[in-house]
């Protein structure tokens, strides 16, 4: 056997092959995409839920699906599109874009940013695995309110419950790095108020979860070791209270609301502006309702309680908080329509959606405040009139402005742009299917139909709304297909751009697209909040 | 008057109100439905007119439009205004409250009526102990106050008849109240809060009926179920078993009912007070007077079907 006598010249390391790269990487962009695409592929599973259920609602008395089926279906969808899609995708966009758009070379803390985006992704399969527990997955809603979820047989919920904690510590390191870049690895000159506005809205969705995710986790802790019959927080047979309960969920589960809002506002004041050709209206008005609206987020969780006979007081107060909220919402609205006015408005794909985001999210910001009125809330309480309104903010706001951002910096991420064409399919056809699938279920909840109802009364009125959102729900299914399609097709066939497509405004564009391991070589002075266009005039300068 | 039924008839508006604090409610509708409306025009008409005219029409990309960074004016209005809408509504929302809250006047007769949440039926209580399963009889103009729970041992539940009010949680440990005072007529609802597999099923419905009709038809329901001969025992059976047992006792989610199941009066008695298996003890709490309406109920009912079947 000849020995080797010498080594190859230039080792490569293992964590550089094609698919070691991604599994070992610490670089923030490819954990971004990870966990974009992580969530995309989760979206398409909660989506695909979604479907099914409104096939059960077609008609009335269908047989579709059995009624354990529709209860974990409608359990795992509202589970499946918060937590493994629309809280996980922004962090996706953080981890892509904050480090670039501060100018530092990566997030303060690499390793323990792959470890969130592992525990991600692990959470996910523990929860869409649960549909294999014995009974299947948990079917309490994606509230699970106690006493049913302490009692609900099977292991479905406990695997729900331990999901959940994993995606919680996952999120929470998340957060924790978020805040310590964005408050240590800010370039020179990168002041808080030339800070880009989607970093500002990381920086309040960071502290948020900071703040409730620990009160999530022991609220779940504690039903957890309700299940197992050691202890009785929740059960009132046992002295304990159910109600207790639902105080500690929402405590979390309202500004969990505004984790989902925020960054989706905050890819919209990036977008907008970019193509309009203008500064953004009213910049600090915007970071600073930023700032508001998370504050008070802290503050309304009631107003998912009116019914559960609240002191007369507190009723009051839930609801002065929850409409003080509507201020600053309005504030950005008109900061953006105001960034249109005599602008030079270029109707590319993410421009689109970034103006159907301000349609579609007025809608359902006015329904909320319809919500917050409680003698009011007591009608459509756990209705449709809520489903239509918590999708009109979490589709129509959190999914739209997902969409803005995904065409918006797919260039950047990939070095192609997503096509135009499919782009305006994938865009028209959600829309008119968006609204076609929640419009008429406002009425639905007027008229009486309860939320979570694997079927309902056999009356003409009821029917037709119901058949109009179901077909609404597949033409919104078409445009997701048409974006499936899009995503395809321009790995090939999309144009390749360079590193400024859009003539923006931020440091992501200076980079390449896609940006190198180190992301800058160097990184120019930042004198404002729009250090690309400076670096644009000043070249222009030059030149002339 | 008639447009307003056509609008609450095709879904518009909350469902026909019949009780003050639900026409209250509805006047609430309408004016919240005017400020929203106001608030969107504001949004959508310069949208849309800004998205018209100030589209790019090929001009290059590089052509920026006037460097404008905000309006501290503007910025003012857009936050007082608002405010000034929501002070608005506020206003009127508490000048409907009281309403809405129904309150007894001095001197004025008030019926309360306890309402319970098991899974998955509604059992009412009346003052003088007749029960009634799912379908509540109330006197018409008559203040009647529900008192909402659920036994420690249930779920939670929320009882909603939408043309008379609001919806209230049935929270084991808890209780509730709400008030209505309707017109005669029948008013539907059902569970408003996920209670489990038959949540779908738990329908409630009020039938309200004259002073003089409902007062000697209580009296005599009591007597009635008193003395063993009410039908209750239907009641029972349509209400707690029929859900899950299919509504002719055929087996739907839980097994279907047979004479043999059925003719051990002490064994029904066991099962439906402890439950068995994932079946929930829809009857733990049911004094005697209940349970043997429902024992004798079934028994005659299963013991005639397997003649006829026979």
């Amino acid at each position: 056997m000849a020995a080797r006598t010498e080594p190859p010249p230039y080792p490569v390391p293992w964590t550089q092959g094609r698919v070691a790269g991604w599994v070992a990487t610490v670089d923030h962009k490819r954990i971004g995409v990870l966990y974009i695409i992580t969530s995309l592929v989760f979206f398409l599973a909660g989506g695909v839920m979604a479907l099914l259920m409104r096939t059960q609602l077609a008609t009335p008395d269908t047989d579709f699906i059995t009624r354990d089926s529709y209860n974990q279906l409608f359990t795992m969808h509202g589970t499946t599109m918060i937590f493994l899609v629309v809280v996980p995708i922004f962090a996706g966009f953080a981890n892509y874009l904050v480090p670039l758009m501060i100018g530092a070379r990566d997030m303060a803390f690499p390793r323990l940013n792959a470890l969130s985006y592992w525990l991600f992704l692990l959470g996910g399969i523990v929860l869409l695995g649960s549909f294999f527990a014995e009974e299947g997955a948990a079917r309490s809603g994606w509230t699970a309110y106690p006493p049913f979820s302490a009692y609900a047989s099977g292991n479905g919920q406990d695997l729900w419950i331990v999901g959940l904690h994993i995606l919680s510590i996952s999120s929470l390191t998340g957060a924790i790095n978020f805040i310590a870049t964005i408050h240590n690895m800010r370039t020179a000159g990168m002041s808080w108020m030339r800070l880009p506005l989607f970093v500002w809205a990381i920086e309040i969705y960071a502290a948020l979860l900071v703040i409730v995710l620990p009160a999530l986790t022991a609220g779940l802790t504690m039903l957890l070791l309700d299940r197992t019959g050691w202890t009785n927080f929740f059960i009132p047979d046992e002295g304990g209270s159910s109600l207790l309960y639902q105080h500690v969920f929402w405590f979390f589960g309202h500004p969990e609301v505004y984790v989902m809002i925020l960054p989706a506002m905050g890819i919209i004041s990036e977008v907008i502006p970019v193509f309009s050709r203008k500064p953004i209206f009213g910049y600090k008005a915007i970071a600073f309702s930023t700032v508001a609206i998370g504050f008070y987020s802290l503050l309304v969780w009631g107003h998912h309680m009116f019914t559960v006979g609240l002191p007369f007081g507190l009723q009051i107060w839930f609801m002065l908080a929850s409409l003080t909220i509507a201020v600053p919402t309005g504030v950005k609205i008109f900061n953006w329509i105001a960034t249109t006015w005599r602008g030079n408005l270029i109707f590319d794909t993410a421009m689109l959606w970034a103006l159907g985001f301000i349609g579609v999210f007025t809608i359902g910001g006015l329904s909320g405040i319809f919500l917050a009125i409680f003698p009011f809330d007591w009608q459509v309480h756990d209705t449709y009139f809520i489903v239509a309104h918590l999708h009109y903010v979490l589709f129509g706001g959190s999914m739209f402005g997902i969409f803005a951002g995904l065409y918006y910096w797919w260039p950047k991420m990939f070095g192609r742009r997503l096509g135009e064409r499919l782009g305006k399919w994938h865009f028209w056809l959600t829309l008119v299917g968006f609204n076609l699938a929640f419009f008429p279920q406002h009425f639905l909840g007027l008229l009486g139909m309860p939320r979570r109802v694997y079927t309902y009364r056999d009356d003409d009125l009821w029917t037709a709304y119901n058949l109009v959102s179901t077909a609404g729900s597949y033409v919104m299914g078409l445009g997701i297909l048409a974006f499936v399609a899009n995503v395809v097709w321009s790995r090939k066939h999309g144009e390749r751009v360079g590193h400024d497509p859009w003539l923006a405004d931020t440091l992501e564009w200076y980079a390449t697209s896609p940006p190198p391991p180190h992301n800058f070589d160097k990184v120019p002075y930042v004198t404002s909040a729009r250090p690309l266009r400076d670096l644009r005039r000043r070249m222009a300068e030059q030149d002339s | 008057m008639g447009s307003t039924i056509l609008l609450a008839a095709s879904g518009l508006t909350p469902v026909t109100a019949d009780s003050p604090n639900a026409e209250r409610i509805e006047d609430l509708y309408w004016v919240l439905c005017a400020i929203a409306g106001l608030v969107l025009l504001s949004v959508a008409v310069p949208l849309v007119l800004f998205v018209f005219r100030y589209r790019s029409r090929g001009r290059d990309r590089t052509i920026e439009g006037p460097q404008i960074h905000g309006a501290t004016r503007l910025e003012l209005a857009w936050t007082l205004v608002p405010i000034g809408l929501l002070v608005i509504a506020l206003a009127f929302t508490f000048y409907k409250l009281p309403g809405i809250t129904l309150e007894a006047q001095a001197g004025e007769r008030e019926l309360e009526i306890r309402v319970e949440g098991r899974q998955f039926y509604w059992q009412y209580e009346y003052p003088n102990g007749a029960i009634a399963i799912d379908k509540l009889r109330a006197p018409a103009n008559t203040l009647v106050k529900l008192v909402i729970t659920a036994p420690d041992s249930d779920v939670q539940h929320s009882y909603w008849v939408p043309g008379l009010g609001g919806k209230f949680d049935a929270i084991p440990g808890e209780t509730n109240d709400t008030s209505f005072k309707a017109k005669v007529g029948v008013y539907k609802g059902q569970c408003a809060e996920f209670c489990g597999t038959q949540h779908a099923a738990m329908l409630a419905e009020i039938e309200v009926i004259p002073v003089d009709e409902f007062d000697s038809w209580l009296e005599q329901e009591a007597e009635a179920q008193e003395a063993g001969d009410s039908d209750l025992g239907e009641e029972e059976f349509l209400g707690a078993c029929t859900k899950c047992h299919g509504p002719q006792g055929e087996g739907l989610v839980g097994p279907g009912l047979s004479s043999a199941s059925v003719s051990d009066a002490e064994n029904v008695a066991q099962i439906v007070r402890n439950g068995r298996g994932r079946m929930p003890a829809v009857g733990e709490e049911w004094d005697d007077r209940q349970m043997d309406a429902l024992t004798s109920y079934l028994r005659k009912r299963f013991a005639e079907e397997g003649q006829s079947g026979g």
